[in-house]
């Protein structure tokens, strides 16, 4: 194992890097800073433009927004204000966390499990099962949404249990797209973990669940904040389902937003100003989750490594 | 039935938890107990509704949700639910949901051109005479707008509850400096003003070639009014020279006239509308007294009115003896009550306080929808601005009733489409339409020989 | 128990020390993972995927080989079963392979683009400095904007006498037709990319964090250049998650309905009419729910064909050190 480097040898060339390079930082630099720069900027300009322009249309009037314009010829924030009653986005929003957010956390935890046993055991049908999620991963949900109604709405029928119209039916749904996904970020993820740490711990005696809990779980969480994040987004981004399976109590931000869409023939201009504010809008709650957990992908073995 | 169940099971293996999927069998209609003033008697129930939401007037659909509601109540004591649906395509997809599982809402708010097909589904109510008296007997609305209620008198299921017929808006202004007295009444003359109109970068006419409606509506028009249905008892007749003339006529106004903005290529009804707003455009047909409201905020706020779309087909200075006069077609929302529901009685009973002359009134009064109910159609003659549109309800033509017709709709309009390419490219060549023309006949027959 | 000690034990890179496999065969033998294995863990996912996808999927099949249309919905359990008629049909009458192939073609061209950028995205950001966190939170942003909102602006944008032919006539470039024609599918690519690339992005980001510091020092130490350690440290770890996120964005490119209709719009022109659009108006124009479910079926067996070769190709589902369970 001419890679292996024993402790002392290690801490010496550590210590040799660290004289030559001055900071540590610049050990685990990918890029020239100045390539950084260009890329980070280019990457930001693509992205910020439109995002530029939806919140110029935001403050523009519908008729502006419909006519092509630019950069509006009035400004006006009552976009900002309207959305709030048009659509009851505060309350879309507030199904949208509890759903997505329940969906993230609960598929992690299933999702962990599976991944845990499908990396690390071996057992008849292994690899049918893998291939398999991603199998299920392009069934297209508009073959699904009818069955699938069809068979929540008969558990209401047969067992008294109304899932249609309660946030339980789409967080099973979710819960259940989520998985497949889930289950092989975490595969990729665990792959890429030593397993001599868990070894070492079984030969101290440590139970299949000790090793999970108390290696797995604390080394994976880069992995289980993405996919906890994917998870997120799904329930948060779908329409389809959420359309058949919710009632105006239980309507998520995504079914809120898709009121702006509806485009009555012959009639009005779709409200342009109010979809573009109600997004962005949208978008903020996202955005601030992921600021709080987007820590937590530094995690794992690179925090272990960085001193 | 029992059979059908057993063999399903077989079919896909018995799984345990699919029985719970043949729910969706029946439904049996327990009727409500009709009280001795003739009321219905609903304490304690609960009606859900479906309709599709106004994102314009959210705050005013609410309150008048509200107060309907809370009049149900007071009616028959009765709770009424409201469901909303944003796009025709989720309301689809919670009609289909519904009918295969035989639960859902009990009334819907259908658009008039979805009534077809809703009727050759078979889970909506048929009217019969007891059902037409619970609401208030025909008699009660503007006759033309039970048009498209059902394939003939005694087998209909839409009852009217809100008009939206197609009229053009013209720009006054820009009319009378062009010494054009009167909006036009043919489409050749129609066509002729749209030249006369175009100067600089303002132009003749606001069309919106891209709109995934507005397209068909203008073919079927000239198609009808030279005496072409389009469907014909059992053949489809989009390969007749009507409707080529009709597809001539449309793509012409920009191909030849060039009194169209060539940008209009990508424009749906909105983007034409907003051209029309800003004064760039003298007249913008295909729209309704909806656009009022984005209308009397624009440029052109005191300087447009609506008229009747030209009734006289393309090459022709009177209408042919076959010809139908046609001003739109029939347009706007009937309202039909699923087969399944419990109580149809009090689903009656509601339909028939929201068509009653002062609900309508109110309606419209907020809305701007127009009423169906003769009564308060008549109240509203002395509005000029909506009196054009209220003469074009009264002139709508419904589209043949028939289960095909959304395939007809769609090839149609796949037509324009198709040809926006070569619009933009400045001529539709007499192959390629006809090629297209012949793509949708033989798409649209087809869809015919499966209706039932 | 601490990380620590781990790092003794790591290799360079995943994969690349090939005797490593035999060591851990014989601690295998000791009799850690045959025996004792926690299959149960499997049970609270694979219930509620046989509940939730595996019985609607067979109800969804079922659908495919029953004559359901407008006319027969309401009693669609005793719809007459017809075979595979809905299939020949869907296969000789519509434009379904066409459908499939502008479906397939456009999701791998989106997918080839959106990984350098999203591998690129993720570099950029894994080195810390002030406003990471808000660069992250950017890059993030297309991916959160509902589908039919970005297809909106990405329309308005678009138009012939749009923003975005007016700053190319201003260089003296004449865009055209973006929403019709053959430009379409290019457009759709465009809009696609841009809406997509996140997921590459977080999916890299993910795969970044499983580098050992280690690695980082040891590649300091050959002082190879950037783009050698990069390329030749750096990627292989990279080879895992990012085969998936091809192999996901893919999918979900093709699964994609909301941005090819709000683009486009039904019917949609010649050029963009992607599955999911062809799907959709034969379920709701045509009413035909059979025929739609049947052109969803052999859409799923044309594209999970591939899929599997492609599992093969990249063995992403073998472990790390190719020994094959």
């Amino acid at each position: 194992m001419s890679t292996r480097l024993s402790e002392k040898q290690l801490r010496s060339k550590k210590q040799r890097v660290s004289a030559r390079t001055g900071r540590s930082a610049q050990v685990t630099r990918l890029m020239p800073t100045p390539l950084i720069a260009v890329l980070t900027t280019l990457l930001c300009l693509l992205v910020l433009v439109p995002i530029a322009y939806i919140f110029l249309a935001s403050l523009n009037t519908d008729a502006g927004v419909a006519g092509g314009e630019f950069w509006p010829s009035q400004f006006s924030f009552e976009s900002y204000t309207k959305i709030w009653t048009t659509v009851g986005l505060g309350r879309g929003i507030t199904n949208s966390l509890i759903v997505a957010g329940s969906v993230a956390v609960v598929s992690a935890v299933i999702a962990i499990g599976t991944a845990y046993v499908l990396v690390r055991f071996t057992f008849f049908g292994r690899l049918t099962v893998l291939r398999g999620l991603l199998g299920l991963q392009s069934i297209p949900g508009t073959l699904m949404v009818l069955p699938v109604f069809v068979l929540f709405s008969s558990a209401g029928t047969y067992f008294g249990i109304s899932v249609i119209g309660s946030r339980w039916g789409l967080f099973i749904a979710y819960l259940t797209f989520a998985l497949p996904f889930s289950t092989w970020v975490m595969v990729t993820y665990l792959r890429g973990l030593p397993r001599e740490l868990e070894e070492a711990a079984r030969i101290d005696g440590a139970s299949n669940l000790g090793i999970l809990f108390k290696i797995i779980i604390p080394l994976s969480w880069p992995g289980i904040v993405v996919s906890g994040i994917f998870a997120f987004l799904l329930g948060w981004n779908d329409v389809l389902f959420a359309s058949v399976l919710t009632r105006p109590d239980t309507a998520t931000a995504a079914i809120a937003l898709q009121v702006f869409s509806a485009g009555q023939e012959g009639g009005a201009i779709p409200v342009y100003s109010q979809m573009m504010a109600a997004a962005l809008v949208c978008a903020v709650p996202v955005v601030l989750l992921y600021l709080i957990f987007q820590r937590y992908l530094v995690g794992g073995l690179t925090a272990g490594g960085v001193k | 039935m029992e059979i059908t169940r057993k063999k399903f099971l077989t079919a896909v293996g018995g799984a345990g938890a699919l029985s719970l999927a043949l729910a969706a069998c029946g439904g049996n209609s327990t009727s409500s107990s009709t009280g001795s003033n003739g009321k219905v008697d609903g304490t304690g129930k609960t009606l859900t509704v479906l309709f599709s939401t106004k994102p314009q007037y959210p705050q005013e659909q609410q309150a008048w949700f509200k107060k309907t509601a809370d009049k149900f109540k007071q009616e028959t004591g009765a709770t009424l639910q409201w469901e909303t649906f944003p796009t025709a395509n989720d309301e689809m997809t919670r009609i289909q949901t519904s009918v295969v599982s035989g639960t859902g809402p009990d009334v819907y708010g259908l658009g008039t051109t979805f009534t077809p097909t809703a009727y050759s589904t078979g889970a909506f109510v048929k009217l019969g005479d007891a059902e037409w008296n619970m609401i208030g007997g025909k008699d009660k609305f503007v006759p033309a707008s039970l048009g498209i209620s059902g394939p003939d008198d005694k087998n209909q299921i839409g009852i009217p509850f809100v008009s939206r017929p197609f009229v053009m808006a013209y720009n006054t202004e820009l009319l009378q400096n062009a010494g054009i007295d009167k909006p036009a009444t043919t489409w050749d003359e129609f066509s002729e003003h749209g030249k006369k109109l175009t100067s600089g970068d303002q132009f003749g006419l606001a069309i919106a070639y891209k709109d995934n409606f507005d397209p068909w509506k203008f073919i079927w028009g000239m198609s009808i009014q030279a005496g072409n249905k389009l469907i014909d008892g059992k053949s489809v007749k989009i390969d007749d020279p009507t409707v080529k003339k009709a597809y001539e006529t449309y793509f012409g106004w920009l191909t030849n006239d060039h009194s169209v903005d060539p940008a209009s290529v990508g424009w749906g009804n909105a983007q034409a509308l907003a051209a029309f707003a800003a004064g760039k455009a003298a007249y913008f047909p295909m729209t309704s007294p909806l656009s009022i409201p984005t209308l009397d905020k624009s440029a052109v706020k005191g300087k447009y009115k609506y008229a009747l779309m030209p009734m006289i087909p393309p090459g022709a200075t009177s209408r042919p003896p076959n010809g139908v006069e046609a001003a739109s077609i029939l347009s706007g929302d009937n309202l039909v009550v699923a087969d399944y529901s419990k109580q149809k009685d009090l689903a009656f009973a509601f339909i028939k306080m929201i068509t009653e002359k002062d609900a309508q009134s109110d309606y419209y009064s907020i809305f701007g929808e127009l009423p169906t109910n003769a009564d308060a159609a008549k109240a509203l003659n002395n509005d000029p601005m909506v009196a054009p549109a209220l003469e074009s309800a009264a002139k709508s033509v419904a589209t043949p009733f028939s289960g095909a017709w959304g395939d007809v709709q769609l090839a149609l309009t796949n037509v324009a489409v198709q040809s926006i390419p070569d619009l933009a490219a400045g001529s539709v060549s007499d192959s390629d339409l006809s090629s297209r023309l012949k793509d949708a006949q033989s798409k649209s027959q087809a869809a015919l020989d499966r209706a039932k | 128990m601490s990380i620590e000690a781990t790092r003794k034990n790591r290799r360079t890179a995943p994969g690349r020390s090939a005797g490593d496999g035999p060591s851990r065969k014989s601690r295998k033998r000791k009799g850690v993972t045959e025996r004792n294995r926690p299959l149960w863990l499997l049970a609270p996912g694979g219930l509620l995927m046989t509940l939730v996808i595996l019985i609607p999927l067979a109800l969804g099949i079922y659908m495919s080989v029953i004559d359901l249309d407008q006319y027969t919905l309401r009693k669609w359990l005793s719809t007459p079963f017809i075979g595979v008629e809905n299939f020949i049909e869907a296969i000789t009458k519509t434009e379904l392979l066409r459908a499939i192939w502008i479906s397939v073609s456009f999701a791998i061209i989106s997918t080839v683009v959106t990984v350098p950028l999203g591998v690129a995205a993720a570099v950029v950001t894994q080195n810390a400095y002030r406003g990471r966190a808000v660069v992250r939170a950017v890059f993030l942003i297309p991916y959160v904007l509902p589908s039919f909102v970005v297809a909106t602006v990405w329309k308005t944008m678009l138009q012939p006498d749009g923003i975005v032919n007016t700053v190319l006539h201003n260089v003296g470039i004449e865009g055209g037709l973006w929403l019709n024609g053959p430009q379409s599918y290019w457009t759709l690519i465009l809009v696609e990319i841009w809406a997509a690339w996140p997921f590459i992005y977080l999916l890299a980001l993910a795969g970044l964090q499983s580098v050992d510091h280690e690695v980082h020092e040891a590649a300091a130490l050959d002082g190879a250049l950037w783009w050698r350690k990069l390329r030749y440290v750096i990627f292989p770890y990279l080879k895992g998650p990012v085969s998936l996120a091809f192999l996901l964005g893919t999918l979900n490119h093709i699964n994609n309905f909301t941005l090819p209709f709000v683009l486009f719009g039904a019917p949609a022109p010649a050029d963009v009419n992607v599955l999911p659009i062809l799907v959709y108006v034969t379920s709701f124009q045509s009413f035909r729910f059979g025929l739609s479910a049947a052109m969803a079926v052999v859409s799923l067996i044309l594209i999970l064909i591939p899929l599997f070769i492609y599992l093969r190709a990249v063995k992403l589902d073998v472990h790390e050190d190719g020994v094959k369970k």
